[in-house]
């Protein structure tokens, strides 16, 4: 792995991520309706944001292994299911907590609430056959099928249950045209946390990939020391 | 496609078995909700049907394709110059007409337990059943052959294959309810149009990727 990309991506992620943490507690300043709660907002939206991009990319890195067949883009869609399936269960928690006061109630069958939690089960699933099946490259098709069908899904999953019932609220754009976000400290703060987040995303995903590559790369020379032995063996 | 239904329909024991399934959960499902009788809950009745459907669907296709895995078939058709998206028409059109018979008598069966009406409303839950068992079908088919090659397999199907179906599932649940209800077709056209991309999504889906996952190794 690059070393120097590996220094400067977490370097990058810290800073901002500190940055979002303050703007979050101390600079932004409290929603008038719903009162401290609101905050989680800051860390809620840029969850999803990076579950739903990582979701993207498993389906993007599956049409490019079938297409291409190289196992670098098996591991990198293996990497960011992962994390897209970490990121997805915060999106979860932190709507819960916040629906919890405001709602009062964990959890309803709004449509984003929904769909959320159907990702999660698809993702879910997609781990699943990867934690079962072994590392061969007829799984990593499977894996790759799995993962574009998956993506397909959504948005049919997103109009069925649109239709079928809907409670959240439309903060980003609202009927009206404008954003629910009155003040531009919110919606500084809402950048900067999105901008942490990607980082904190890109970071993980390149330390998970080369972590994929580096046991790829140890699988090859033990399947080649176990030849040189059979070879000797045979002397 | 012949060999699989003259397969289960001279063997009719999987055909038997899945019916019988049906009627199984159906009897759970009015256990377990307890319509008092007299009480004619259209969407009750819907919703029973569809668990029906989804459990002896997952328990029931699979069952195709691996008849040719166990016995060895599935290589010499590989082998064979039929065309692999021909093979995947087949085991689909197998799918459906096996999944079709099965929800047919589960209609009967829900009419029964539930204290309907055999009446015009029935029909109208056709085309319904039919898109939601070719959906699913379409799905069984593509995740059989990948289930089918993997450990545990029997497990992973329905944790692949229910949260795919769930669009499907929430229109055709509304649209059958809706069709018991005796509600007017511009209610039950909106569900129908979801049913209809489901079924165009992933059957072209499968077709196209059914032969990434056939292939040998």
């Amino acid at each position: 792995m690059n070393k120097i990309a590996n220094l400067w991506l977490g370097g990058l992620t810290g800073v901002l991520m500190t940055a979002a943490i303050y703007m979050t507690f101390v600079y932004v300043p409290t929603e008038a309706d719903q009162g401290i709660v609101q905050r989680i907002f800051y860390f809620h939206v840029p969850c999803a944001w990076v579950a739903f991009g990582a979701f993207g990319l498993v389906a993007i890195a599956g049409i490019f292994y079938l297409w291409l067949g190289q196992p670098v883009w098996d591991d990198l869609g293996y990497a960011a299911a992962e994390i897209g399936m970490v990121f997805c269960t915060l999106v979860l928690v932190t709507g819960s907590i916040w629906a919890k006061p405001i709602w009062s109630t964990w959890w309803t069958w709004d449509s984003r609430l929904t769909t959320t939690l159907i990702l999660w089960l698809l993702y879910g699933g997609y781990l699943m056959l990867r934690a079962m099946a072994d590392d061969t490259p007829q799984v990593a098709r499977f894996a790759a099928v799995i993962g574009i069908v998956a993506a397909a899904d959504v948005p049919v999953v997103i109009v069925s249950v649109r239709l079928w019932r809907t409670i959240h609220p439309a903060v980003l754009v609202t009927r009206q045209g404008g954003h629910g976000l009155e003040d531009p400290r919110m919606v500084a703060t809402l950048l900067v946390a999105l901008a942490a987040f990607t980082a904190l995303f890109l970071w993980l995903l390149m330390l998970r990939f080369a972590t994929l590559r580096m046991r790829a790369r140890l699988g090859a020379i033990a399947r080649g020391l176990n030849l040189a032995q059979a070879a000797a063996g045979d002397l | 496609m012949r060999k699989d239904l003259r397969l289960e329909l001279r063997g009719g024991e999987s055909l038997v078995a899945l019916v019988a399934l049906s009627l199984l959960i159906l009897v759970v499902m009015v256990f377990a909700l307890d319509p008092a009788g007299g009480v004619r809950d259209a969407a009750t009745a819907a919703g029973a049907l569809w668990v029906a459907l989804i459990l002896a669907g997952v328990i029931g296709s699979s069952r195709v394709l691996l008849a040719e895995r166990d016995n060895g078939c599935i290589r010499a058709l590989i082998a064979s110059p039929l065309d692999r998206g021909a093979l995947y028409w087949a085991k689909l059109t197998a799918a459906f007409i096996f999944m079709a018979i099965a929800e047919a008598a589960a209609i009967v069966l829900m009419v029964l337990f539930f204290n309907l009406d055999f009446d015009w409303r029935l029909m109208r839950m056709a085309p319904v059943i039919a898109l939601g068992a070719l959906g699913f079908a379409a799905l069984a088919t593509l995740l059989a052959a990948i289930t089918g090659r993997v450990r545990a397999g029997d497990m992973l199907l329905p944790l692949l294959a229910i949260p795919l179906f769930v669009p499907a599932l929430i229109a055709g649940v509304k649209a059958s309810g809706a069709a018991l209800a005796g509600a007017p077709f511009a209610a039950i056209a909106q569900w129908l149009k979801i049913l209809v991309a489901f079924d165009v999504l992933f059957v072209s889906a499968g077709s196209l990727l059914f032969e990434y996952v056939i292939g040998e190794e």
